[in-house]
């Protein structure tokens, strides 16, 4: 009988994972942005780089960072984050665009737990994500320089899959706050910013001591100093494991209350009645 | 006589639509309490990862390099200024642009297409409460950023920079008509939005100056009126160094002004005319 249900939720995901790339492949535009864009957000910081310091290196950076290479700085931060940025839009706000499709109430009334839809939306955002990623890395490699060896990328990799693991949490949590607050396109927008400002996105946090102190809470400062520091600065697997430890760590906390927060909203908006408004 | 008597009842028709419109716009959006609350923090965490790159590319608040470029070197409120316009750049890509697909999300795209006033009357009630909307941010904005940081601004600069500004919100107004339209046709007009917004926020000078950009892009960035704007309200407001004159400058603006409301406005009908046709306005 469980091994019966495993298979039902199992084609559920499968279902939604084609589902949701059907959509996708509706607006094929959508790739090409996703995988162009994210780089061209970054001009502008190269360019202020340019008229505040007048060369390609820093060494008020390099002082805090490292490295006075600023554009590979930003450039990086622009990859990682992109998993990150889909992870929030395309699962966080994933429940919400159901509302206003019509499809929610469906949702709801089907026998499958809306949790397993929310795990069939992840892993297409994931393998989305991945594909939009390595083309990034392909434009940074071929014109700006950014040496990816393999040695390099296998420690990438577990940290990436590491960070988004925990991420994945978190948006599965945020899904469930859409359901309760409904309107949660600007909120999206301010998480974003919130991680501009207090991960190491675009800047070192180190720069400030309040930015500091409360980027050590979020996954991605850790993730990104350590890929950073294996790319830029080809530091050693000793100080890989530390990182390792503690995104790990942080996966289980933001996997556990994702999973514990989703089920809690959406038995209280189930219980209010308040699922189809909007 | 008769003729003008009916041209003013027109257009006091059209005044009431478009505040109308405006009232519609605020009672949504203070629908979202919460949301609302969240809209004034956003400008606060926009701008401070801007400021704080700086600080880390200079070590400190200034540029010797940004002196030598533009004759000012506080970093603070030369990139304050420049993204306190980018607000309005955003407000005509995104409010206005958006607006259409927001109102087919809500279901009343038909009813508002279907009632008897002209679309330009629509979106200027878009426009009206989008500008008031923005005002309300970069107050809050300035108080937080004065709050923080002390900016060093001359006061006598502010009313040649107001008359600047009101120039380039009717430019403005005509981008974002052309936004506006494409949404029509291509439904996901977040995308062209999102495409323009971020082509335009490399152009701009926000936290540059025009000097630093590639020869194409300078000449690109004069056809972008939030150019002229931070240009011109820098050179008044810290004594930015510029290549033309106030008159150049409202020159210029006036200029793109007309050029863009009359692109705006007619690519908006000649699309508005073809998806009517087409009968593909109620598409997702």
């Amino acid at each position: 009988m469980a091994h019966r249900r495993w298979q039902i939720e199992l084609g559920a995901i499968a279902a939604e994972f084609v589902k949701t790339m059907r959509i996708w492949f509706s607006y094929p535009i959508i790739m090409v942005y996703w995988a162009v864009f994210p780089l061209l957000w970054v001009l502008p910081y190269v360019f202020q780089g340019r008229a505040l310091v007048g060369s390609a290196s820093s060494e008020a950076f390099r002082q805090l960072t490292g490295s006075g290479n600023y554009l590979a700085f930003v450039l990086i931060g622009a990859m990682i984050s992109t998993f990150v940025f889909s992870a929030l839009w395309g699962v966080g706000n994933s429940l919400r665009e159901e509302t206003y499709w019509g499809t929610m109430e469906y949702i709801i009334a089907s026998p499958t737990h809306p949790l397993v839809i929310l795990i069939g939306k992840t892993l297409a955002e994931w393998a989305w994500s991945t594909v939009m990623v390595i083309f990034q890395a392909a434009i940074i490699a071929l014109f700006f320089g950014v040496q990816f060896t393999l040695a390099k990328i296998l420690p990438v990799l577990l940290l990436v899959v590491l960070l988004m693991i925990g991420f994945y949490g978190f948006a599965i949590a945020f899904a469930g706050f859409t359901l309760l607050i409904k309107e949660v396109h600007g909120w999206v927008h301010t998480l974003e910013w919130v991680f501009f400002l207090f991960s190491p996105i675009r800047y070192p946090v180190q720069v400030n001591p309040i930015t500091a102190a409360l980027s050590t809470l979020i996954p991605l400062t850790w993730a990104l100093v350590a890929i950073r520091g294996i790319i830029l600065l080809n530091k050693t697997e000793i100080n890989l494991f530390q990182t390792v430890l503690v995104l790990a760590l942080m996966d289980i906390v933001l996997l556990t209350a994702g999973y514990f927060l989703f089920i809690y909203l959406e038995r209280k908006t189930r219980r209010d009645g308040t699922i189809g408004m909007h | 006589m008769n003729q003008r008597r009916n041209f003013l009842t027109r257009l006091r028709h059209y005044g009431s639509a478009v505040w109308a419109e405006n009232i519609k716009e605020w009672k949504l959006e203070l629908t979202y309490k919460a949301d609302f609350a969240r809209g004034l923090i956003d400008p606060v965490v926009y701008l401070l990862p801007y400021l704080l790159y700086g600080v880390a590319l200079v070590g400190g608040r200034n540029s010797e390099n940004l002196k030598r470029l533009v004759g000012t070197s506080d970093i603070i409120t030369f990139i304050t200024l420049g993204y306190v316009f980018i607000g309005f750049l955003n407000m005509a890509l995104w409010a206005m642009g958006f607006s259409l697909r927001k109102e087919q999300f809500y279901g009343t795209l038909e009813s508002v297409f279907a009632a008897p006033v002209p679309r330009w009357v629509f979106t200027m009630g878009m426009a009206l409460h989008s500008i008031l909307h923005q005002l309300l941010m970069i107050g809050v904005q300035l108080i937080f950023i004065l709050a923080i940081f002390s900016l060093k601004l001359n006061p006598i600069g502010i009313i040649p920079t107001l008359l600047v500004i009101a120039l380039m919100l009717i430019a403005l107004y005509g981008i974002g008509m052309f936004m506006a339209s494409f949404t029509l046709i291509f439904k996901q007009g977040w995308l062209v939005s999102e495409a323009l917004a971020s082509i335009l926020m490399v152009l701009t000078p926000i936290a540059y100056p025009l000097a630093v950009l590639p020869v194409f892009m300078q000449k690109l960035a004069l056809f972008v009126p939030t150019t002229y704007g931070i240009l011109t309200a820098r050179h008044f407001l810290t004594g930015e160094q510029i290549d033309f004159t106030l008159t150049e400058a409202l020159f210029r603006l006036g200029l793109l002004s007309l050029l863009w409301v009359a692109f705006g406005l007619a690519v908006f009908a000649l699309i508005e005319r073809q998806t009517r046709r087409a009968g593909t306005l109620s598409h997702y």
